[in-house]
């Protein structure tokens, strides 16, 4: 018996973005990586072209991460310090395909580096590894609007992705990626309207800018939310199929960070008991988040486990398979 | 969505004899459709067109059931593809699976003692599953006694083999477990079984094709607590799958995929095994069964699970009361907030990464935000005054200070007259907190 | 709601005009303008008083084309002008219209078929506009049951459930709006809807606020598409409203510039 399978009819598919750039594109990337261009739902490669893998990226401090849980200092404890070191280790031993800096060392109760300082810690990264990179300042607008010009300028050429812009203060990035063709994050605080508006805003601006928008819809993590930012992702990605075009960007999510704020993922076995062995609980949270996302259309996905990035990765081995 | 015009048409005698009262059978079919018109009118309709039509107005995916009281699992009668577009309704049930050639009763005494607690829910793991490795019917039959002797939880017994089912069956069936699986080489055997006892039906094709070709032979013997299977065992087939099951029976009220799905996991390594788990929970399974048994392993996916299966209509709340972040003391702060679960967790994210312990105030706002809730009346200076007072705050600390959200700073004079505590107005968002906290508290 | 402009019209002295002195100026604007206000197709139509309409066709289909890449809905009651324009369309077009007669039908649909175009369909026949919707949704029937025997899918069919001016049929206007509504029980997927917009206010005063009324109204039972002045921005402001009320787009404060934008 023929069984007629149900096939959407889609008027539209997800940008593609280039993320990073060669020595003969201006860069000095070793290779280039495309996200986005979905011609259908997450891996139902029967109904349309999933051209690109969603991409694992390990984020990386600019300070020691002394919040982390201490379950990360056998991992990234020998590098930590230098983030040029934790990139390329994050790289070369983890197999991360991006890196993301966040440069919490300009947060003005951190360190307050300068603008110039933090320039030259991306360019250090740049130097030491050969992936795309993403960077993000320390979230703190009124700093980070200060820091997002030195760094695109001294980038210029590698094609980064820069964040973050948010609806209230997206003008000064936009402008920083604008005149050095960078790539830009702009985020919105789980709202599908206010994602939306955030990517007019910034194709306004510019029209050459709304090829370059990754959109992070803001991630809750599994158990604090996640339902919420799992259906807004499914709507936009939805709406983005059916054929609007202000949302059909590729989508970005800080897992890793995320689901490493949840008690969940940190409570010692001791004080939780019932919840099992903490460290193994943590990286599985954060993988459940993780692979609930990519159901709903990730298509970046900061980790910070190593051993969740790797269950991830081959788990989209699996997912990327033919299924026509 | 009911049949159309053109399906009802289908089924008409096409001779426009006028009987019913209206001029052409495309005008009766119009009139049945929009529900103006029956079917008794048209004295020519045959018994076949009859039944099609009658069929027609089940819900898309029937309900089957799996256990007996208080474990019975209700599976299916979903009629969504999207939560955001109603809800789902009837949570996966997850299933951990146990050999014949474990120690079965050691396996299924740990399984029985899987619940969870966090954020004042309690998360089970309501199915298990026996299957039947060893192909001895002794064997299979001895496991299952054993599960059974140590957990009252709704089962699935996995076998091939008719007569091996048989004797499990003999077991267990009072306890109603899901018989898997129905195949295109043993179905009318596990077909008389399944229904002599009364016992629902797992129904495992190779394909797509084959499973429709099977639930309608099964069907065709009268019986309809089925669950599906595709066969498939590739997590992207499965997906495609499932995904198929799920839509041809919402879509197009396909009904041989009316029935809710089961769907086994293939991977060894647990983590693996979890995340594979995790996609099928995600995309339609109504049954996953995997091996992992670990607290730390089922934990992620229940909660997984009580996350996608609440009502995206309603704004979940969590219980009003007074928090403790840390271990605070009786001179640490005090925050007070409502108790929409998103702005609670949000908080107190904020204030446990300020490190300074605090506690946080839930108001009862029946679960809405914080603006919502004070346009609505219902995060007033009164009602916080009598939160303050029901809390015990006034037994636990020493000072009378209390933080409010930035966003309802005009409260303050009204609630500081009401409760009689100093209050400080807090930053508007709840990113803000960390310096907030540094500034006044540290 | 699909956005069909109806200015390019013989109706309209311009265009008359235009067609007479074969000078594309008038057609190629109102192609340019409507586009940029955002219609999805344009409605070509040589008008009631063309004496060659196959040429005239031609040569407003092929004028239209030189500054708009937007599909084309080939208007006229002579089915040898809309065949010929068919031959030129570029993209699939549509065909502007068949009622619902055996021999109109069969000519309408077979030509469909070949050209691989969307049908207008009117719900009436040789007795002319029935005036309760079940005549009307019995036409429709008939329509998609005649257009499925040609292999032409329901949904390649716009039902126009055809609208008189409120000022001397009001009794019409509930008949219409359920018309709307049950035309799609008529089969799965269902045919597509459509209103020639004007009609409903044809002779009265307040034409442009009755007209965007009815619109909203309309797709609020249903209506997919309609024949209406792409640069009424009232009309189209009110109709990117509605769908959002209808949650068929997700909200957003330049809603309004999304939706006249899309095309761009």
């Amino acid at each position: 018996m023929a069984v007629e399978i149900l096939k959407e009819k889609y008027r539209n598919k997800v940008g593609e973005v280039v993320l990073g750039a060669t020595s003969d594109q201006g860069g000095t990337r070793s290779h280039t990586i495309t996200v986005g261009g979905e011609e259908a739902l997450p891996f139902l490669h029967f109904e349309g072209e999933i051209p690109n893998r969603p991409v694992l990226v390990l984020e990386v401090w600019d300070i020691v991460p002394t919040e982390w849980n201490p379950c990360f200092e056998k991992h990234y404890g020998d590098v930590w310090s230098d983030p040029a070191a934790w990139a390329r280790k994050c790289v070369e031993e983890f197999g991360a395909e991006m890196i993301q800096i966040r440069l919490k060392s300009a947060d003005p109760d951190l360190g307050d580096s300068s603008p110039e300082d933090c320039a030259a810690i991306v360019k250090k990264v740049l130097g030491a590894v050969g992936v795309p990179l993403i960077i993000v300042g320390c979230g703190k607008p009124e700093k980070d609007n200060l820091i997002y010009n030195p760094i695109a300028e001294a980038a210029a050429g590698e094609n980064l992705l820069l964040g973050v812009a948010e609806l209230e203060n997206y003008k000064a990035v936009t402008s920083a990626c604008m005149a050095n063709q960078h790539n830009i994050i702009a985020q919105s605080p789980i709202d599908i309207n206010i994602c939306k508006q955030l990517n007019i805003l910034i194709a306004e601006m510019s029209t050459a800018m709304a090829n370059r928008i990754i959109v992070d819809p803001t991630i809750a993590a599994l158990g604090y939310g996640i339902e919420y930012s799992y259906s807004i992702m499914e709507r936009a990605r939805n709406g983005a199929l059916q054929g609007d075009k202000m949302l059909a960007m590729p989508m970005i999510g800080n897992v890793g960070l995320e689901a490493w704020r949840a008690k969940e993922a940190n409570s010692p076995t001791e004080d939780e008991p019932g919840w099992g062995e903490q460290e193994e609980r943590g990286l599985l949270w954060e993988t459940t988040t993780a692979m609930a996302y990519l159901q709903s259309g990730i298509d970046i996905l900061v980790m910070r486990h190593p051993e969740a990035l790797k269950v991830i990765k081959s788990s989209i081995d699996d997912l990327m398979k033919d299924n026509s | 969505m009911g049949l159309t015009g053109l399906e009802i048409y289908r089924h008409l005698p096409k001779t426009n004899c006028k009987e019913c009262g209206l001029p052409t059978c495309l005008a009766f079919a119009m009139a049945l459709a929009s529900a103006k018109a029956s079917l008794d009118t048209c004295p020519y309709v045959t018994d076949e067109a009859k039944a099609a039509l009658d069929s027609a107005s089940a819900p898309p995916i029937k309900m089957v059931k799996v256990g007996v009281g208080d474990h019975i699992v209700e599976l299916g009668e979903e009629t969504e593809i999207f939560r955001h577009d109603k809800r789902f309704f009837h949570p996966t049930g997850i299933a951990v699976l146990i050999s014949d050639t474990d120690d079965a009763a050691a396996k299924a005494e740990k399984f029985d003692a899987l619940e969870f607690h966090r954020v004042g829910m309690d998360y089970i793991t309501d199915m298990v599953a026996v299957k039947c490795d060893s192909g001895d019917a002794a064997k299979f039959k001895a496991a299952i006694e054993a599960v059974a002797g140590k957990t009252k939880k709704a089962m699935i017994l996995l076998a091939e083999d008719p007569a091996i089912m048989e004797g499990a069956l003999a077991v267990v069936a009072d306890r109603k477990p899901l018989v898997y699986a129905a195949t295109a080489e043993n179905y009318a055997k596990m077909t008389a079984l399944a229904k002599s006892k009364g016992c629902p039906l797992a129904v495992r094709g190779k394909s797509l094709d084959e499973t429709a070709e099977l639930v309608e032979k099964i069907v065709a013997l009268d019986y309809k607590e089925l669950v599906l299977d595709s066969g498939a065992c590739e997590t992207s087939k499965v997906l495609a799958n499932l995904t198929q099951f799920r839509r041809l029976a919402v879509r197009k009220k396909y009904r041989l995929f009316g029935y809710p799905t089961i769907a086994i996991t293939s991977k060894e390594d647990p983590r693996e095994e979890v995340a594979q788990a995790c996609v099928y929970l995600s995309k339609y399974a109504d049954i996953v069964v995997l091996k992992a048994c670990e607290k730390q392993q089922l934990l992620p996916l229940l909660s997984w699970r009580q996350n996608l299966y609440t009502d995206p209509q309603k704004p979940i709340a969590v219980e009003a009361k007074l928090y403790d972040v840390g271990t605070p003391s009786e001179n640490s702060p005090v925050y007070v907030t409502t108790n929409f679960s998103l702005t609670y967790f949000i908080v107190e994210g904020e204030v446990e990464s300020s490190r300074i312990p605090s506690r946080i105030l839930s108001v009862d706002t029946n679960g809405i935000s914080v603006l919502t809730a004070y346009a609505d009346n219902k995060f007033s200076a009164e009602i916080i005054a009598a939160a303050i007072k029901k809390s015990g705050l006034e037994e636990k600390i020493k000072h009378r200070k209390i933080v409010i959200p930035g966003y309802v700073a005009v409260l303050k004079g009204a609630l500081e007259e009401e409760s009689g505590w100093e209050v400080m107005v807090g930053p508007r968002e709840a990113s803000g907190i960390t310096k907030f906290s540094k500034d006044n508290f540290a | 709601m699909i956005i069909i402009g109806e200015r390019i019209n013989g109706m309209f002295k311009d265009i008359a005009q235009a067609i007479k002195d074969q000078n594309p100026a008038a057609v190629q604007e109102w192609a340019r303008k409507q586009e940029h206000n955002g219609a999805h197709y344009l409605d070509i139509n040589v008008g009631p008083s063309s004496a060659t309409p196959i040429e005239a066709m031609k040569w407003l289909v092929e004028v239209t084309q030189e500054v708009s890449d937007l599909p084309l809905c080939l208007d006229s009651t002579k089915y040898d002008a809309i065949e010929a324009g068919l031959k030129l369309c570029k993209r699939p077009a549509m065909i502007n219209s068949v009622p619902a007669e055996m021999a109109k039908m069969e000519r309408v649909f077979a030509m469909a078929a070949e050209y691989g175009a969307e049908v207008v369909a009117l719900a009436m026949n040789e007795e002319g506009i029935p005036k309760d919707a079940d005549s009307r949704i019995a036409l429709a029937a008939e329509l998609v049951a005649t257009a499925d025997a040609f292999g032409i899918a329901p949904d390649m069919l716009y039902i126009d459930p055809l609208v008189l001016p409120c000022n001397v049929a009001q009794d019409h206007g509930p008949e219409v709006m359920r018309t709307l509504r049950e035309i799609k029980l008529i089969s799965d997927p269902a045919p597509k809807t459509v209103i020639g917009l004007s009609n409903v206010s044809q002779g009265t005063k307040n034409r442009e606020l009755i007209n965007r009324t009815f619109a909203v109204m309309a797709m609020a039972n249903g209506l997919d598409a309609g024949i209406v002045d792409a640069n009424d921005d009232e009309l189209m402001a009110a109709i990117a409203s509605a769908r959002i009320i209808l949650n068929m787009d997700i909200y957003c404060d330049s809603y309004v510039n999304v939706f006249i934008q899309r095309n761009r």
